[in-house]
């Protein structure tokens, strides 16, 4: 499953743009030829197998690591070149979290960083800090991963940046406080115009949240387009076949087929319902049955087997 | 207004949200001057991005359905027929998709029509209907 | 966003404040203990003098402790940090390399209060001791001292010298805490592993020694020809930086009357002095910013 599935950049300004960029730390490539679109205000999530590079992206975007190649824009500043200028817009929760400020209280760190920020909203940075259930006066050593998570969480949101990267933003939270954490962000992004980068393995926890998806698998980009475009053309057929059926060539699958009863079996195929439908038709098949997807199982089709669950 | 969004259901969020005002107007939960909630809380409620909710608000209110106060938010519109416009329009809804259904599952459409009055009438014998009629009072 | 303005990136004062207080943060444990060690050896010098009925005088020059304290701050300033790669230094909105240099400042900055306020705490034992600040002393010089012949000392061969105190030597530990702190914070700053560093220096340095001396060559063994010898204890060398030489140049000998005295091969230069402080600092100046040039954003990799 090598072939690109894109959508044409959608026209108006992308928040985000790669071009071509790799990155290989010594002999593994964790990012190759990767171009990166995410619109204004989008909410993009980025999906992938461990390793796949999805935490490599969001360095690369912070400058946190150089590309070998090619190149990335935040807002038309290119982020090796004018590094300080694309942190400066941009809200960031890493992945790990491991810093020199053991000692600090949690206040302390917030006033720490809202030095560093111009746009720091003070009153929203406590009343994040009150919703997120922080206790301002433990050590940031002492916090759990999940206390931690909301920490940077806080960190990332009062300045209201005009571009969040969130790595795993729900890693280590318990039920309750993830489903809190996304219902603050989406009332985050209605009280200011955001774009959202998420890498993340929860999928399903973005179902409603994401408008954008990117597969990345392997280091490069196999599939990016919108949500809806998403539910609209990878869709899950039940075909009944006669005997020697060949599948026609023009087929775009994404995924093996799977063996259902008898001559049927189940196949996840890209493109518009009716052209699907009828290329099969044409074919010999019988079309049974059409489902859509939810947002985890139509981006896990774009996977192997071996990591898809 | 309780909305529920179905990630398996073929529309687009956006679509399903307005579909679930119109519900609520035919049933009566809301009704003509009645406000609807923000987009900051839908969204927040419904973890939805808000700009998914402000498309369903726009679509509505450029069907007349809605309208925006300024500064006040988005209240039902007082020339809204709940009962005409909207019941007519949700039961299309509804026939579209049991017409797609049927062709899927090899049905035709007199065949459907019968079959759905076969049904209708052995669910009245039972205590507690199942959901499938689509003229529903309970909310819950 | 493309309507709205962009955020800007913060003041460098606002940058250079922060990491003052952070730095400072970081640094209260070991300030702690410090503190209580500076409290324990208070008590016991005091209990000696008060014993004794002696004196300190005010040679601030003489102390190793800046030079050490100096050499082991940057572990303290740039614990847990993760130098290389995604440390959270590095994601807020600041250039990499000022902001290590930022950093380093700080630092800087503590340790120069803190020398002073050990200063300030070596003058007060001279001044309630009684001791002389700017009287002049007389030294035992004794130049023809070796190694080699640590028998017993003939009286006759030491000399008495009347010496004046030089207040500029008093500038001795800020200058000596700054030339180690520049060179460690750029070992620092420079390299991923720097523990590998001064390990692999140490035994590469014994290694050739141990080779020199095996093999009887002259200017790789150890003993005054050794190149390393220079480095520390010649007239320009390490020891210069750190205490104008005096920890070098004086030394306890034993007189064949059995009297145990303090004697000096030589007397401080204050122009060897001037000279070895600007050389080791400007080295160290030099490393620091070659090592902060590694973290360079605005170029390739």
């Amino acid at each position: 499953m090598s072939r690109l599935i894109h959508s044409d950049p959608e026209a108006g300004a992308c928040a985000v743009a790669t071009h071509g960029l790799c990155k290989r730390y010594g002999g593994e490539t964790a990012l190759e030829g990767v171009d990166l679109w995410v619109p204004d205000g989008a909410v993009y999530v980025l999906i992938g197998p461990n390793g796949a590079g999805k935490s490599t992206t969001l360095k690369v975007l912070m400058n946190l690591e150089r590309p070998d190649a090619g190149t990335a824009e935040v807002f038309g500043l290119d982020t090796v070149r004018r590094g300080p200028e694309v942190r400066a817009q941009v809200g960031y929760v890493p992945e790990h979290h491991d810093h020199g400020y053991r000692w600090m209280t949690c206040g302390r760190l917030l006033r720490h960083v809202a030095a560093y920020y111009p746009a720091w909203d003070p009153a929203y940075a406590d009343h994040l800090s009150r919703a997120f259930d922080l206790r301002l006066d433990r050590r940031v050593g002492a916090l759990s991963k999940g206390e931690a998570r909301r920490l940077h969480l806080v960190l990332a949101l009062a300045h209201r940046p005009p571009l969040l990267l969130l790595d795993e933003p729900t890693d280590g939270l318990d039920p309750v406080a993830r489903n809190r954490t996304l219902a603050l962000l989406a009332e985050h992004l209605a009280d200011s115009p955001t774009t959202v980068l998420v890498s993340t393995h929860q999928i399903y926890e973005m179902e409603s949240l994401a408008d954008h998806i990117g597969v990345l698998r392997e280091g490069r980009l196999v599939a990016q387009m919108p949500r809806d475009e998403l539910k609209r053309t990878v869709r899950r057929y039940r075909i009944e076949v006669p005997e020697g059926w060949e599948a026609p060539p023009e087929l775009r699958s994404a995924g093996p087929r799977r063996p259902g009863a008898g001559r049927e079996f189940q196949w996840t195929l890209v493109g518009e319902e009716r052209e699907v439908t009828d290329r099969l038709t044409l074919s010999g098949a019988r079309v049974r049955e059409v489902t859509t997807l939810g947002l985890e199982d139509a981006a896990l089709a774009f996977l192997p087997e071996e990591v898809s669950r | 207004m309780l909305v529920n969004l179905d990630p398996h259901d073929a529309r687009p969020l956006y679509l399903q949200i307005m579909d679930e005002v119109r519900r609520a107007l035919v049933v009566g939960t809301l009704r003509p001057e009645d406000p609807l909630p923000s987009v900051r809380e839908l969204s927040s409620e419904l973890v939805v991005n808000p700009r998914t909710v402000s498309q369903a608000y726009r679509e509505l209110e450029r069907e007349g359905v809605v309208y925006v106060r300024r500064g006040q938010g988005t209240f039902v519109a007082p020339g809204a027929h709940p009962d005409d416009q909207e019941r007519r329009a949700l039961a299309r809804g509804v026939a579209k998709r049991a017409l797609l259904e049927a062709r899927r599952n090899g049905v035709g459409v007199e065949e459907l029509v019968t079959i759905i009055r076969e049904v209708a009438t052995e669910e009245e014998g039972e205590p507690s209907g199942s959901a499938s009629a689509a003229n529903q009072g309970d909310t819950e | 966003m493309i309507e709205t303005a962009l955020h800007p990136t913060p003041r460098p004062r606002d940058v250079l404040r922060e990491q003052l207080r952070a730095v400072g943060l970081a640094l209260r444990v070991p300030a702690a203990a410090t503190v209580a060690l500076v409290g324990l050896v208070t008590l016991l010098l005091t209990a000696e003098l008060l014993r004794e009925g002696g004196r300190v005088d005010f040679h601030p020059e003489h102390q190793m402790l800046p030079s050490v304290v100096g050499l082991l701050l940057p572990i303290a300033v740039w614990r847990g940090e993760a130098r290389f790669g995604a440390g959270f230094l590095w994601t807020l909105p600041v250039e990499r390399r000022r902001h290590a240099l930022a950093r380093v400042f700080a630092g800087w900055a503590w340790l120069m209060a803190a020398i002073a306020l050990f200063v300030l705490w070596l003058l007060a034992f001279t001044l309630l001791s009684g001791g002389s600040l700017l009287a002049e002393e007389t030294l035992r010089l004794l130049p023809s001292y070796s190694v080699r012949a640590p028998g017993p000392i003939d009286p006759a061969a030491v000399r008495s010298v009347p010496w004046t105190p030089q207040p500029l030597l008093w500038l001795v530990p800020f200058t000596a805490a700054t030339g180690t702190y520049l060179l460690a914070s750029a070992l620092a700053l420079g390299s991923r592993y720097p523990l590998r560093w001064i390990i692999g220096t140490v035994l590469g340095v014994f290694l050739v020694g141990a080779i020199g001396d095996a093999a009887d060559v002259k200017w790789l063994a150890f003993g005054p020809s050794n190149p390393l010898e220079s480095l520390l204890n010649g007239p320009y060398g390490l020891d210069t930086l750190f205490t104008a030489r005096t920890e070098s140049l004086k030394i306890d000998v034993t007189l064949s009357t059995g009297e145990s005295v303090v004697v000096w091969r030589g007397l401080p230069d204050l122009g060897q002095w001037a000279a070895a402080t600007l050389l080791w600092i400007g080295a160290g100046v030099l490393a620091l910013l070659a090592a902060a040039s590694r973290h360079r954003e605005g170029r390739p990799a």
